[in-house]
């Protein structure tokens, strides 16, 4: 071998070039609105459809200061908060509880529960959205934090994956668990979850970005502005003088800024989480 | 420190019946090999004396307590797996102490556990290393550390050496061999290696399709078989076996050489010979050409086409090459004779 060879040559290939090429233009078409949102966020409302420069001639941070002033913000941010992260607590327990009952206890009705759990994956949760707001409204929880969370504790998706990680787990640590002497409680919570935090971790990512980032339910649950969560809330900041773009995309850029940050931050675990969803959902 | 007594134990998977009907005595400080091919049901035995596995008949008795329906946490019994089974988020010294930790035994008693075990098999260096960053050996001696740690009455190792490579499975055979004389603790270790089995063990049960095909001490197994398959099975290479007729005086085979034995039996029987027990001369009853000879520095074996079939004979300094004629002698005094139903005359 000479040392030439040893490094890939440099070929044209057409066929990379023109899928680079068609990758960038999909990026492009992908992240160009998002960028036109944040610069017009920054613009004066009389220069929203006047001003086309790429970044903003005068630029001002007139429309966030409005935003926050003129809106129960922080309030909705608490709400939110609270309830992405009850729904994340309570989705990953009952999640992790459920997958390791049907993946290693032996009870009656244990197959049943499966399918009915596979079943239920197949129906939209905005099928029963309606179902949902009648039983809510019956038991008195509309406006209220446990309201917006119970609902959204639907998720098929999570015990499925967490079963099959379970199933996968070879059946010696089990036993020998069993033999040290541990409960069931201890062999979830001490052995199968530490055993892989990182499957834990990315469900409690993706499952707080859906929480946070949903809007269907919590709006049709909150009338009262106190108990809005952020991406209702923002909706719900109308001006008199009709549609202010500006002040629109401001509210739109501060309701998306937590799960942007947790993106930056958690970038690896998003993807794997999205990689073990995808491989459920097909 | 106990024995270790099986009565009429049985299981079925379904309808297919694994053990049946096996009774077995296990004296305390006894070092006990359950010996026996593939599937015989050897892992079940252990999973049973262990508890991981329910008996469908029968009763267990661990020293004098009746453990039958006994949790296998409260049975005073600990388990090496094949596969270690450590736990892989855990140190070293926190597999150890698991189940201390699960006990909710005190953090210092814990530590301190961990080091006596540590020390004692070599481990005191690891303790805070995780089982990835382990050798297979090291992996091994931490899996008997945390069934150390538990001071049972009782040990269970199912083909821990299995996963090693050949030179240290020697090893640790030797190390298991010296835990146990030091400890003197009861011991019940599953192989189907009969190195393994004849090295350590005092007492060796040969399994044969979930029955007892023989229970004793390896030189019973090798030197007296009760039945045909320990014949065959203990022994490498194996025990040579000759068809032939029963006389009263002894054996005819089937080409009618007539041998002489002290003992005898009617119908259609069975010589077994081991391979050292022939001598090669020219002028032998039994004729056949080699056709392969294999030289192991200590002594060789040679593997000769017969009229009675293919057979092995340790032929150590005779000087025969493949494709020699050869006669042998067989020494018969250290004949076995089986009846037609397998079982030793
Ligand atoms: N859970 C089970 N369900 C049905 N059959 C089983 C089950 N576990 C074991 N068996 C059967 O029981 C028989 C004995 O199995 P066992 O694991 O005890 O064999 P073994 O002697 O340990 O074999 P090996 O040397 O291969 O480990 C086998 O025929 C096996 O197929
Ligand atoms: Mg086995």
């Amino acid at each position: 071998m000479s040392e030439h060879s040893a490094t890939p040559a440099r070929r044209f290939d057409p066929g990379a070039i023109l899928l680079t090429i068609l990758t960038l233009i999909a990026a492009f078409i992908w992240f160009f609105p998002i960028y036109w949102g944040l610069v017009t966020s920054f613009r004066f409302d009389d220069e929203t459809v006047t001003d086309f420069s790429l970044i903003p001639t005068n630029p001002t941070l007139k429309n966030y200061i409005f935003t926050i002033q003129n809106s129960d913000l922080p309030i909705w941010y608490l709400n939110s908060t609270i309830t992405s992260v009850g729904v994340t607590v309570l989705v990953l327990l009952m999640s992790a509880c459920t997958g390791y009952a049907i993946s290693q206890l032996q009870f009656p009705g244990r197959k049943a529960l499966w399918w009915m759990i596979l079943a239920s994956f197949m129906v939209p949760v905005s099928a029963l959205i309606v179902n949902h707001f009648i039983i809510i409204a019956d038991v008195k929880l509309l406006n209220s934090h446990l309201g917006i969370i119970l609902p959204m504790l639907i998720a098929p998706v999570t015990v499925i994956i967490y079963k099959q990680f379970f199933d996968g787990l070879p059946r010696d640590f089990r036993e020998a668990a069993v033999m040290d002497g541990a409960t069931e409680f201890q062999l979830l919570f001490r052995i199968f979850l530490p055993m892989n935090w990182g499957i834990t971790t990315a469900l409690a990512i993706i499952t707080f970005i859906g929480a946070w980032n949903s809007f269907l339910w919590p709006f049709l649950a909150t009338q009262d502005e106190k108990m809005m969560t952020v991406t209702v809330g923002i909706s719900a900041v109308q001006d008199a003088y009709g549609v202010a773009y500006g002040r629109l995309l401001a509210g739109a850029v501060l309701a998306g800024l937590p799960v942007s940050l947790a993106y930056l931050f958690f970038q690896r675990r998003v993807t794997q989480a999205i990689t073990l969803t995808a491989g459920i959902k097909g | 420190m106990a024995q270790v007594e099986l009565s009429n134990i049985s299981k079925r998977y379904g309808a297919v019946e694994v053990i049946r009907d096996l009774g077995l005595t296990i004296k305390d400080g006894s070092f006990c090999a359950l010996l026996g091919p593939s599937g015989c049901g050897k892992s079940t035995m252990l999973r049973m004396i262990a508890g991981l596995e329910a008996v469908t008949g029968g009763t267990i008795k661990i020293g004098d307590t009746d453990v039958t329906h006994t949790a296998p946490k409260s049975r005073g019994v600990a388990m090496v797996f094949q596969s270690y089974a450590l736990y892989p988020h855990l140190t070293v010294a926190e597999n150890i102490t698991f189940s201390m930790s699960l006990a909710g035994a005190p953090k210092a008693a814990q530590r301190a556990a961990a080091e006596k075990v540590g020390k004692l098999l070599q481990l005191d260096q690891l303790l805070d290393r995780r089982p990835a960053a382990l050798s297979g050996g090291q992996r091994q001696r931490v899996a008997i550390g945390r069934a150390l740690v538990r001071d049972p009455k009782v040990f269970l190792f199912d083909e821990p050496l299995s996963n090693l490579d050949a030179l240290l499975r020697v090893q640790m055979r030797l190390e298991l061999a010296r835990l146990h004389a030091d400890l003197k603790t009861t011991m019940i270790y599953v192989t189907h290696d009969q190195v393994e089995a004849m090295t350590l063990a005092d007492q060796i049960v040969v399994l044969d399709k979930g029955k007892i095909a023989q229970a004793g001490s390896p030189w019973e197994l090798y030197n007296q078989p009760a039945n045909r398959f320990v014949a065959g099975f203990i022994g490498s290479p194996g025990m040579n076996f000759l068809a032939g007729q029963g006389t009263a005086k002894g054996i005819t085979l089937r080409d009618g050489t007539e041998l002489a034995l002290t003992r005898s039996a009617p119908g259609p029987v069975e010589l077994g010979l081991r391979p050292e027990h022939f001598t090669i001369a020219t002028d032998g009853p039994i004729r056949g050409r080699a056709s392969v000879v294999e030289y192991l520095g200590n002594t060789s074996y040679a593997y000769i086409d017969t009229d009675h079939g293919p057979m092995v004979v340790e032929a150590d300094g005779a000087g025969i090459k493949a494709g020699d004629q050869v006669g042998l002698v067989p020494d018969l005094s250290k004949a076995h004779l089986f009846d037609a139903s397998g079982a030793a005359v």
